[in-house]
């Protein structure tokens, strides 16, 4: 049986009529989910869906029913398509999977393309950390994802974020590492100040992870596989971190000057942007990047080297990150 | 580091293979080629630099853990000795794996005893690898 007739039969079964799918195909991209568009035809109307699927084996294992609610919690507040349901056992798809909306007339930008936005990257800047901000704005006590995730207290949230991903290095490192381990050793020496509050933290906010209209208007926030709670500046120096500007040293992001970039998001989210705390998740930052890639260096191994994706996320985007690391470990001591 | 270069040339073989079911044919398959085509740019420049950038370094960690053993331990001049063998990428990584292990540790305690100037000059050494076996991504035209 197809993947579109088993989608076809769940469908049928999850709103007990009859559902006709056509039109599926999967969207490149994501390591961490299977993503596909399809057309649901039921009760005589179309329906423009996205299945998010668990692959076999993922560049990082998240939670999908925290993912699901960040979605709904977002959705309404932010740009956030509309999610249907969600199937944690897999059922007629094998794997789990949760269904929503589709918004079509977009793209996402690779981050290793020359000025990905062109003319619109200011628009693109303004609504991209003005809707960071925003999130970062909302008490995720008010939020159904707020009522089902962890809760770190404030002077925690540092060492809950850097206890998760340097456990993934040293559970997936398959060749040392000297870089990262001088960074996490740092990270531990000289903590961050506390955040004001603690909030919904994407996880994976980043050029790349949402759909614009090509004319400087956001239309989709996508990929909340990572959301949690913790401390808002986590997601502001992951969306500003080198990587995802690509050589482009005058903006973040290949969008805004930094000082802009960060003012957008203080005002919007009505929460001041502490230097030395900034500076301890930039460099955190690098920390996380490097965890990502060499769970995806090992996962790309154990999958038998057939997603070429792991590939460069565990080759390519991890040797960028050890130079990012080494550059801002050095500044950091005033050696450059 | 990991993948190694016969990872990635055998993994290009391997993922375009097999044939996609029908879903994945059309715009996942045009960006899956898309991704080996990358890997098989950045390939090329392993195999240019790859063997010259584990032998510079395999060699300056060697210098720089015997430089320290006086003052932090024997092991480090035990871990240096280990060979580059026959110079294939396998091997030199293994030495490497001995060298990097080694100059972890020696780099903790360097921290411990609050020796600035060798604190320094192994961040400074970081730079340098880092740069060694940075892969260059082209400047990919936007869509």
């Amino acid at each position: 049986m197809t993947l579109a007739e088993r989608l076809e039969r769940y469908l049928t079964r999850y709103w007990d009529t009859p559902t006709e799918v056509s039109n599926l195909s999967r969207i490149p991209g994501g390591a961490s989910r299977e993503t596909y568009r399809f057309d649901a035809l039921v009760k005589g109307q179309t329906r423009p869906l996205i299945l998010r699927r668990d692959p076999p084996g993922s560049l990082i294992d998240t939670d999908r029913r925290l993912e699901f609610l960040a979605f709904q919690s977002f959705h309404g507040r932010a740009p956030v398509p509309e999610p249907i349901v969600l199937e944690a056992e897999g059922t007629e798809l094998e794997r789990p999977f949760f269904i929503m909306s589709r918004v079509d007339g977009g793209a996402a930008a690779s981050p290793f393309t020359v000025d990905p936005y062109g003319e619109h990257a200011q628009a693109i800047g303004e609504a991209f950390f003005g809707a960071l901000g925003a999130i970062a704005a909302v008490d995720p006590s008010e939020l159904p994802l707020g009522a089902a995730a962890a809760s770190p207290d404030p002077a925690e949230c540092w060492r809950v974020a850097l206890d998760e991903w340097a456990g993934v290095i040293e559970a997936d490192e398959q060749h040392p590492q000297p870089i990262v381990r001088a960074a996490i050793r740092r990270l531990r020496r000289a903590p961050p100040p506390p955040p004001v509050a603690v909030r919904v933290v994407h996880g994976d906010y980043r050029t790349g992870n949402f759909l614009h209209d090509g004319q400087g208007k956001i239309l989709a926030l996508l990929d909340w596989e990572m959301a949690h709670i913790g401390d808002p500046l986590e997601d502001l120096a992951w969306a500003i971190d080198p990587l995802w500007s690509h050589y482009d040293t005058a903006r973040v992001a290949g969008m805004l000057p930094r000082a802009e970039a960060l003012d957008i998001w203080s005002r919007t989210s009505g929460l001041p942007v502490d230097a030395a705390a900034l500076a301890w998740w930039e460099l955190f930052s690098a920390v996380k990047g490097q965890a990502i890639w060499t769970s995806a260096a090992r996962e790309y191994r154990d999958g038998g080297f057939k997603d070429p994706v792991l590939a460069i996320s565990g080759w390519y985007t991890a040797r960028r990150h050890d130079e990012i690391l080494a550059e801002r470990l050095m500044r950091l001591e005033g050696l450059s | 580091m990991t993948p190694s270069l016969p990872d990635i040339l055998l993994g290009n073989f391997l993922c375009m293979a097999e044939a996609p079911p029908p879903e994945s044919a059309g715009e996942f398959m045009a960006g899956k080629v898309g991704v080996v085509a990358l890997l098989s740019l950045l390939a090329a420049q392993e195999a240019e630099r790859g063997s010259a950038a584990r032998v510079w370094e395999n060699a300056t960690l060697r210098a720089l853990l015997n430089a320290a053993a006086p003052d932090y331990g024997a092991h480090l001049a035990e871990a240096a000795r280990a060979e580059d063998g026959d110079l294939s990428l396998g091997s030199l990584d293994r030495a490497n794996a001995t060298l990097r292990r080694a100059l972890i540790g020696l780099h903790e305690a360097v921290e411990a005893a609050g020796d600035v100037q060798r604190d320094h000059a192994i961040l400074r050494l970081y730079g340098q690898m880092a740069h060694a076996r940075r892969l260059d991504m082209p400047p990919l035209p936007g869509r």
